[in-house]
């Protein structure tokens, strides 16, 4: 038994297909990434290496760096807040409902399921000044605002708008983990918690909530990093505009790496975006000290 | 944990809101949900200047040439079935790659395995847009972009993480017993793995493939910058193209977007609760 | 039960046509196409594999099959007839994308190595860039080899894509920015005479808002429409891009000033929905005669007269009125075919380019399609729409020509900036000195070094 499962030949056969195509594909690729993103190169040129001019220019000229920068904190901020917030609240009650708990819960998972391309492309003619939302607001005798053009203010009225379509799209996964971990709570607790003469409010903060808490580093991980890759929505919805007021990392990069082709500097972008990732993640693992969830 | 499971459990707890504003609330909230795809549906079957004059009511004459349009002309037909060759392909061989190195990691003796499930665990922290710009150039000069292949290969790539971090934790909580006699009854390696472990690792296979496969199907970014050729485009990079922005022909876009998005909804609309199940579970071990 | 919400909304979705099955039309809007053009087509958008034909590629910014822009139908035409000429020869494919996505996708089938055989491409920094990095061929040999065909083009028509003593572009068709207004509506409000100076221009303005007219129709979200208007004011206030570009001039003059300034009055009589309204959504309120007037390049008319049957018998032309009625410049441009310096098949290409550019070819751009000929070919002006007589009309007495701002600007994303701040202008999301300063910087910072 031993000797068969260390045979050297069988582990290769196992491992090395993924491990080849991982390296290949994922792993060399960062590392030239992160070369390229120390030189000067236009496509149609030769990369020149330029240390660390790139990320110089990208946070003390790139004025729509720092707008994308901004938006891509906005969002994940706003993601966090709002999902962490509606998700829980779903979840709740949805766990405690008696009937149709299954419908409810499928239809507001569904847009998690969809094209995030197909729903940008959707919501961008929804919220047309002319319209969907428009006319509906129309018919209430109420004139409705140029919701995808609207860039005034430092978190413009666009990027609210991004944001809560955006929740529409994904507080499903948030609420399907919650319900999950609700589920898992063993039901004597809540038994205790009922004979102690805890009322529903004081069991959700003293026994729900403090059981949740393995479940919200997932979710939160999952928002934040989810967040920061944010550009099918961005990108079907306002293509970055109006003056670049609503990009997002990711589309700031696409422009950049693609309409401009400025490869190094794009790939700039995309470390800084790595990193940021990179430390979303520490971050989240860090703070919220949880023993391991068993599901 | 299946959903039959977090059911069983709640019939059980006390704690219950039931009063009927939670469900007018709830159905106030589920509307949202619901009325942009049936606004979307609706007005792809009307003229563009219905559109207009009457925004909410049925169409006065049914206008299938809209999909007719979209499905022939918008390529839409062609996307579709790229977008399904592109991703079950990727399911196919992500699943098979997967599998075979959780099981080389998780049952395997070796000294590296360890550090082999966290080298693939960096995968699970980068973003596609950082390898976008390497592996453009490099496709590119070795004549994979525009190709469907191209795509696949980061498809596949970026669906190993997960895949192997889930079907590891899968083929860990298996017995010993099972292998153990199966070696003696003379069993080599490669049978063991694929004649006993994998189909007692179908739950994770099933619930890993479902997560690549929305993940594909979605895909967007890379599909966009690889493809050029319209008859090579996935459905959501046709769909970006046709719709565009910047388009009069309301109604050919609707249209094109139902198309997009219909498949997605009959599948999940019958096996609802086997995919909200199977995602969420995935979720919360990825 | 659980499911079932679900599945009977889109199943009702799916079978509500069928019910009412007497009203249900299936018309998918290409009828206007014979069968045989659309077979043809459909070879020209596949990567047919025809035989021994040597296969060569165009790219183009708009469907051939899809669209209803009668000048692309012209060309779709064109690449029917090559393919049927050079049957067993040459056979072109064409790639083809959104015009918004089409400068991305063909830099980056550049930079795979994959430059298609012929490229279409507007004048200034985009063929700059792709004649500085030798992606494309000079093709003064060709034009040298047969006489006829180089001496067939009008007056001027290399300028703009002749670098040192090098041809590198075949213009197919030109195009000048001009009002379309609508007769019917300006007779409504009681215009008689179109406007030649800007303050009569903004009287009309006023005058059609009165009858409850939307006076201009214009884009914001596309900023290029909104850029040619910019483009405008700025000339009518003295500013020159040569000047700007070579940093004799700056953006914080006084004249860009007046000329953003003039901006802004103008975008008061915009449509109310402009901020949020692509181009085509402008252009669509001008020939669906909800607003009076539309300030497009000529190219705009095969679009128009595509779109709507009515609008070619009430939309006159005039070109944009100066501050002291004086005639003024006119902004032009052609659309020109590039040749990869890659291409194995030079001839074949030729051939097509060639094509593009004969008697039937330019013919049906002016009759059909209503843009101006590159060529002297005689036209017959009674056949062509009539918006293109009013053009030619303003271009006979034309004092000198500009170019568009894109593409006279430094480069492909210096004329993004100019776009983006004239945007945000109107917009007021930043005052005129804030968005000329930003203009200024980023030449400072990218231009002028």
């Amino acid at each position: 038994m031993d000797k068969l499962l260390r045979d050297k030949k069988a582990i290769a056969f196992f491992v090395l297909p993924a491990g080849i195509l991982f390296t290949l594909v994922l792993f060399l690729p960062i590392l030239y990434a992160l070369y390229i993103s120390l030189c000067d190169w236009n496509a149609l040129t030769s990369p020149v290496f330029i240390g660390f001019q790139n990320f110089v220019d990208l946070f003390t000229k790139d004025k729509i760096f720092k707008i994308a920068l901004k938006n891509s904190i906005f969002f994940m901020v706003f993601s966090l807040i709002t999902q962490q917030i509606a998700g829980l609240l779903l979840a709740v009650v949805l766990s405690n409902l008696k009937h149709g708990r299954n419908t409810y819960k499928n239809i507001f998972y569904l847009p998690c399921v969809l094209s995030s391309a197909a729903l940008g492309l959707l919501f961008s003619f929804l919220l047309k000044p002319n319209m969907g939302l428009n006319q509906l607001l129309a018919v209430f005798g109420i004139e409705g605002k140029n919701w995808l053009m609207d860039v005034q203010g430092f978190i413009p009225l666009t990027m609210w708008v991004i944001g809560i379509v955006a929740l529409w799209i994904y507080v499903g996964t948030t609420m399907m983990l919650y319900m999950a971990g609700i589920a898992g709570i063993d039901n004597t607790l809540f038994e205790a918690a009922h004979i102690d003469g805890a009322n529903k409010r004081q069991t959700f903060f003293h026994v729900t909530l403090p059981l949740l808490k393995p479940m919200m580093k997932t979710t939160i991980s999952l928002t934040c990093i989810g967040s920061l890759k944010f550009f099918d929505l961005v990108y079907n919805m306002t293509q970055g505009g109006p003056n670049n007021k609503t990009h997002t990392l990711a589309t700031w990069l696409y422009f950049q790496g693609f309409s401009y082709f400025k490869y190094g500097y794009a790939s700039a972008i995309s470390v800084v975006l790595l990193i940021m990732s990179l430390a979303v993640t520490l971050i989240v693992n860090r703070t919220i000290n949880t023993r391991d969830f068993a599901a | 944990m299946t959903g039959k499971n977090i059911s069983k459990n709640n019939k059980r707890n006390k704690v219950r809101l039931s009063t009927p504003i939670i469900y007018i609330i709830l159905t106030l909230l589920a509307a949202v949900y619901v009325l942009p795809l049936l606004w979307i549906v609706l007005v792809s079957f009307k003229t563009n200047a219905e559109v207009f004059s009457n925004p909410f009511g049925l169409p006065e004459v049914w206008q299938l040439g809209n999909y007719i349009f979209a499905w022939n002309t918008g390529k839409l037909g062609v996307a579709l079935k790229n977008s399904f060759v592109v991703c079950t392909v990727t399911l196919i061989v992500s699943l098979l790659f997967g599998a075979m190195a959780a099981f080389g990691i998780a049952r395997m003796k070796w000294k590296l395995s360890g550090a082999a499930l966290i080298y693939f665990m960096i995968g699970m922290m980068v973003p596609v847009h950082c390898i976008l710009i390497p592996l453009f150039v490099v496709f590119s000069k070795i004549g994979l972009t525009n190709s469907l292949g191209g795509l696949m290969l980061p498809y596949i790539t970026f669906a190993l993480p997960i895949t192997i971090f889930i079907l590891v934790g899968f083929f860990r909580s298996m017995p010993r017993e099972i292998f153990e006699a199966a070696c003696i009854d003379g069993c080599s390696i490669y049978r063991i793995f694929f004649n006993i472990a994998l189909p007692l690792v179908k739950t994770g296979l099933f619930v890993t493939g479902l997560m690549s496969f929305v993940a594909t199907w979605n895909e967007l970014l890379v599909a966009m910058v690889f493809i050029s050729d319209p008859m090579k485009k996935t459905l959501p990079v046709t769909l970006t193209y046709f719709v565009g922005p910047y388009a009069t022909n309301y109604v050919q876009m609707f249209a094109a977007i139902v198309i997009a998005v219909l498949p997605t909804i009959i599948v999940y609309s019958m096996f609802s609760n086997q995919i909200v199940s199977g995602l969420t579970m995935g979720a919360i071990k990825g | 039960m659980k499911r079932k919400l679900l599945s009977i909304l889109i199943a009702s979705a799916m079978v509500l046509p069928l019910l009412s099955a007497c009203n249900v039309s299936t018309d998918d809007g290409t009828n206007k196409k014979t069968t045989k053009e659309q077979e043809n087509v459909d070879d020209g958008g596949k990567d047919t594999d025809s035989g021994n034909a040597v296969n060569i590629t165009w790219a183009f910014w708009d469907d051939l099959e899809a669209s209803s822009d009668l000048m692309t139908q012209c060309y779709a035409d064109t690449v029917d007839r090559f393919n049927e000429t050079y049957k067993d020869k040459y056979h072109l494919n064409v790639v083809t994308t959104n015009l918004e996505e089409y400068d991305s996708k063909v830099n980056a089938l550049v930079a795979a190595g994959q430059t298609p055989d012929i490229l279409t491409c507007n004048p200034g920094p985009n063929a700059d860039v792709y004649v500085e990095s030798d992606t494309v061929q000079p093709l003064n040999q060709y034009l040298d080899a047969d006489p006829e065909w180089k001496d067939s083009f009008a007056g001027g028509m290399f300028d703009r894509v002749t670098y040192g003593d090098d041809i590198y572009g075949i213009p197919t068709n030109f195009a000048a920015a001009c009002c379309f207004y609508n007769t019917e509506l300006f007779e409504k409000a009681g215009i008689d005479e179109v406007p030649a100076t800007w303050e009569g221009f903004l009287e009309a303005c006023e005058q059609l808002e009165k009858a409850g007219i939307t006076p201009i129709t214009n884009s914001a979200s596309t900023a290029w429409c909104l850029s040619m208007i910019a483009s405008y004011c700025m000339n009518r206030n003295g500013v020159d891009t040569d000047a700007l570009n070579e940093g004799e001039m700056h953006w914080t003059d006084e004249r860009c000033k007046q000329g953003a300034e003039d901006l802004k009055t103008l975008s008061q009589h915009f449509q109310p929905t402009f901020l949020g309204d692509s181009n085509d959504d402008a252009t669509a309120h001008f020939y669906n005669e909800e607003a009076a007037m539309l300030v497009q390049g000529s190219w705009v008319i095969a679009q128009m007269n595509g779109n709507s049957d009515t609008i070619e018998d009430k939309c006159g032309v005039f070109s944009f009125p100066t501050h002291d009625g004086s005639v003024g410049d006119m902004i032009v441009k052609t659309d020109n075919l590039l040749l990869s310096a890659t291409t194995e098949n030079p001839e074949a290409c030729i051939a097509f380019t060639k094509m593009m550019t004969d008697e039937t070819a330019q013919k049906a751009t002016a009759e059909i399609a209503g843009k101006i000929p590159v060529t002297t070919v005689d036209i017959d002006l009674e056949k062509a729409p009539k918006q293109l007589g009013y053009v030619m009309d303003l271009l006979e007495n034309l004092e000198g020509t500009i170019g568009f701002y894109n593409e006279s600007l430094a480069s492909v994303e210096a004329g993004d900036v100019f776009d983006n701040n004239m945007v945000s202008i109107v917009m007021e999301d930043s005052t005129i000195d804030e968005g000329l300063q930003e203009v200024e910087d980023f030449y400072a910072e990218n231009v002028w070094k």
